[in-house]
């Protein structure tokens, strides 16, 4: 759908604004009966557009006057709960890794013993082959791997350690307010649509705490108001945009998302070149991801969540993390063809996990982690980072994969590089200026 | 919960009434008792506030009543809660299968139906207990504690951890929930205890012990304690065994390590068996890192920003009692910013509750409530994470949307089981609907914007908008 117009048209029955209508709204028995629920009328969906649009303020017009260049998007996906970097990208050279882990270990692609064997990567590393669905994009030099990544927080706390990550900070003593996205958001001030910046799930991420602009959403199709009339959404429209409390704000960019939202139909959004998002919540979101793409509505920054990877016990529950994440990457990739020259996703955790297995056929909190970095503007093809070893005497802490790579040197990298960012002093004080040249401008 | 004689007597009376509501055209809680609901009296908004920050929000009469007997004398009533509970209340909640089966019979059941009726039961507590601290304690405790259902067989666990270690305790003593947490099977399933040995001790339930249930993560300790506590709680497990109660607690000593323990500094000597675990939860509970901690938790809850003020008092009455909750309370609600402090966001859950409240609704607590409380970012005991839902302002904002459908919902008459009758509620109350609302006298200066906002429009529509407005998000 293309918006070069600066209002946009009255909607017909049925679609556009899609405000839903009852009948006899006001009339309640008492007993919660449904029978008179969802009837339409075409003049009262004409009447509920009209005073809609009428009542639209400086802050609704801007929605419609967005620019229509193509946007380079950040994608970051954030997998909870502590990855196990060693066994998603696999050092199979390590005999300690073998050593550390007798009953998890995944065998070298050359190991012709049963059980599951590793991917290839570059003669030392390995994919887990549960992640093979990625394969192609590390065989076109688009997806890049950064091994021995992590914070300087060394509390083991999955929410010390996510703060510290999302809020782009290097321990939690350090000063800076909101979310490293949230600091960038801000810092381009100006450049502000509705749909710039939207997380799924069902809290606001961290990272993007404190951006006005930011959006929460659990899934893009749902996100519809059922406001018996346009009079009545005008008065509550009314209410946020002239509320002084921090609400007030947020509400006010839900109603302009939700001006923008209705002009497009994501639910009837249809993949291209076969792609297939997984059926779970990471895939779908994904496809939403690529829906605002592809629709050009200004998305800068969207942020995925990936549950489960706490695994503490009986690990061989990850392949179906692992799968899900490679199906969903690969999905986008598929679908977007092209226009992944200008969408570069990120996929990072909060931790990696300890050398060594545990008696319950898991792995406990660690340090040093793995990122994911995919898409057209990814010199790929190639895990980053100083390999530290993992022989007993190389671990820190209690055991863990020592950090070779402050994970803010990726994060800043995207900025500077893909999303021309030259505030990163102001989204990350303090970070020198050394990058891994992962991304390219 | 116990009959009195009288309610005894109204059973009789009023089965028929009670019974239609169970099982017929599901029409909500019924109310056996017709309460006058007389108006708040002008200059009442602190009172109206109390009641939103250590209840779930005043039901129409509530501020009035509060007016009568003053906050005080409130507060000292919610703090020694008796066990009668309202009849209709009991019905309803009585007949939950999860009341009936401990953890060993609901197996059987479908986890989706044991959430759908931890929920249930969460929602009319919440909603219609006249023992409203309480019920904002189990709120405050089930976050702390917090308990995610979906993993493993935790879901069968927690209806039993509900009543013995979130409920039972929840105006008591501090040490006696965490002991009763470290042996409720929901949270040892929960953070993986049951794969814990001495050959390889798991730490997961022992670091979230101290970082999250006592010591907080600034509470001096290290990851060699958290690996000394792991040993000590090492065989602490939940039956399996056939016949048994499963998913009972049981300390299996073949799993324990014996050794000696060093934990923050006290020497825990070898042979100690089960009482290592014990002995660790003395330690912890009397540390004084947990007073700063739990005090700065639930100045938090109670005061939002204001929180960090009234902390060193709240403290200081941990450390004083114990641990005593209902002496921590008490301190909290004596600081000024009780009535007088910024506003706190209200979770879903508080906003979901509230509005039930505030316009005096019928419902059964089931699915169509769940669906929306979902939606708006809160699907109770759905929290995957220990730490529990974010008390975080920013954690909310982005979920407006699914409050505003909600006030829509709950006052068009589209949510199945759950009734609402405006033009009652507001003939009844002499209130206008922002009034109504807000339990607010008319004419109260702070609804102006509100009430000039829904000028015009319908009693209904009026109602939903106060609702949905931004002034309603807080409490």
């Amino acid at each position: 759908m293309e918006m070069k117009h600066m209002n946009p048209p009255l909607p017909s029955e049925g679609e556009g604004l899609g405000v839903r209508v009852p009948a006899d709204w006001c009339r309640c028995d008492g007993t919660g009966g449904l029978d008179e629920r969802a009837v339409w009328s075409r003049r009262a969906v004409m009447a509920a557009g009209v005073s809609w649009l009428a009542s639209r303020s400086a802050l609704a017009q801007a929605t419609f006057a967005q620019d229509k260049q193509d946007r380079n998007v950040v994608v970051v996906v954030f997998l909870r709960g502590g990855a196990d970097g060693l066994h998603l990208v696999t050092p199979y050279f390590e005999d300690a890794y073998y050593r550390g882990r007798p009953a998890l270990a995944t065998r070298a692609p050359s190991d012709r013993r049963g059980g599951p064997r590793c991917v290839d990567l570059d003669g030392r590393f390995g994919l887990h082959p549960t992640l093979a669905p990625l394969l192609p994009a590390w065989a076109d030099g688009e997806l890049g791997i950064v091994h021995a990544v992590g914070s300087g927080d060394s509390t083991h706390s999955h929410f010390e350690a996510m703060a510290t990550m999302e809020r782009g900070l290097t321990n939690q003593s350090d000063l800076a307010s909101g979310g490293w996205l949230a600091r960038h958001l801000e810092s381009q001030a100006g450049t502000s649509v509705p749909l710039r910046a939207v997380a799924w799930g069902y809290t606001m991420p961290e990272s993007l705490s404190g951006a006005a602009s930011a959006t929460l959403v659990e899934t893009l199709s749902d996100f519809r108001l059922r406001a018996p009339r346009g009079d009545v959404r005008e008065r509550l429209a009314h209410l946020y945009q002239t509320g002084g409390d921090q609400l007030s704000e947020a509400g006010a960019q839900t109603l302009g998302v939700l001006q923008t939202l209705e002009k497009l139909d994501p639910k009837e959004y249809k993949p291209e070149n076969g792609a297939d998002y997984p059926k779970t919540p990471t895939g779908q979101a994904m496809k939403e991801v690529a829906f605002l793409v592809r629709q050009r509505v200004g998305l800068e920054v969207a942020c995925l969540d990936s549950g489960g990877w706490d695994s503490h016990v009986n690990q061989a529950y990850l392949d179906q993390q692992m799968g899900d994440l490679a199906k969903t990457l690969a999905a986008l990739r598929q679908d977007l063809g092209r226009e992944m020259s200008r969408v570069t996703v990120v996929v990072q955790s909060e931790f990696g996990r300890r050398v060594e297995e545990n008696s319950g056929l898991g792995t406990d909190h660690g340090a040093g982690g793995v990122f994911f970095a995919m898409g057209g503007g990814v010199a790929g093809g190639k895990v980053y980072g100083d390999w530290p070893g993992i022989g007993p005497d190389q671990r820190t802490g209690p055991g863990d994969l020592r950090i070779t790579t402050d994970y803010r040197t990726v994060l800043a990298e995207i900025l500077e590089k893909r999303l021309g960012s030259g505030a990163v002093p102001d989204v990350f004080p303090a970070l020198d200026s050394k990058r891994l040249g992962l991304f390219r401008a | 919960m116990s009959l009195s004689r009288r309610q005894a007597l109204g059973v009789l009376g009023g089965s028929a009434l009670a019974l239609a509501g169970c099982d017929g055209v599901a029409r909500g809680v019924r109310r056996l008792e017709h309460r006058p609901a007389r108006p708040p009296r002008p200059g009442q908004e602190q009172d109206a506030r109390f009641l939103n920050r250590f209840g779930f929000g005043p039901r129409p009469g509530d501020v009035a009543a509060i007016g009568d007997k003053g906050r005080g004398a409130w507060l000292e009533e919610q703090l020694a809660p008796k066990p009668e509970e309202p009849l209709d209340l009991q019905m309803m909640v009585r007949r939950l299968d999860i009341e009936q089966l401990g953890p060993w019979d609901l197996r059987d059941w479908k986890r989706e139906a044991v959430l759908a009726q931890m929920q249930q039961k969460a929602i009319l507590m919440a909603t219609y207990s006249p023992w409203q601290l309480r019920e904002r304690m189990v709120d405050f405790w089930t976050n702390h504690f917090n308990i995610y259902a979906g993993k493993g067989l935790a879901a069968y666990r927690k209806p039993l951890d509900e009543r013995e270690v979130v409920r039972k305790h929840a105006l008591g003593k501090f040490p006696d929930m965490v002991r009763a947490s470290a042996h409720s099977t929901a949270m040892l399933v929960f953070l993986d205890q049951q794969n814990s040995t001495a050959a390889h001790p798991n730490e997961n339930y022992a670091r979230e012990l101290l970082e999250l249930h006592t010591l907080g993560v600034h509470g001096g300790y290290t990851q060699k304690d958290v690996m000394e506590v792991a040993r000590c709680l090492t065989g602490w497990d939940e039956e399996r065994g056939f016949l048994r109660k499963k998913g009972s607690f049981v300390f299996r000593p073949e799993l324990h390590d014996d050794g000696e323990k060093t934990v923050l500094g006290h020497r825990i000597p070898a042979g100690g068996g089960e009482s290592d675990g014990d002995r660790v939860i003395e330690i912890v509970t009397s540390h004084p890192a947990t007073a700063k901690f739990i005090a700065q938790k639930l100045c938090r809850y109670f005061l939002g920003d204001a929180g960090p003020e009234a902390e060193p008092d709240v403290a200081r009455a941990y450390r004083e009692t114990g641990g005593d909750i209902p002496s921590m309370v008490r301190a909290v609600a004596a600081h000024s910013a009780a009535v007088a402090g910024p506003p706190v966001v209200k979770r879903p859950f508080d906003y979901m509750v509230s509005a039930l409240r505030a316009v005096d609704a019928q419902t059964d607590g089931g699915a169509a409530l769940q669906k929306h409380l979902a939606a708006m970012g809160q699907p109770l005991y759905q929290w995957p994470m220990p730490d529990g839902f974010p008390d975080k302002t920013r954690a909310w904002t982005g979920s407006l949307l699914g409050r505003w459908n909600f006030a829509f919902d709950l006052v068009s008459g589209a949510l199945d089981r759950t009734a609402v009758d405006i033009g009652s509620l507001l003939k009844e109350s002499a209130l206008d609907a922002a009034g109504c609302v807000y339990g607010m006298a008319k004419g109260s200066p702070a609804l102006a914007r509100v009430r000039e906002t829904v000028a015009g429009l319908s009693a209904e529509e009026s109602v939903a908008v106060a609702l949905a407005a931004p002034e309603f998000q807080w409490r």
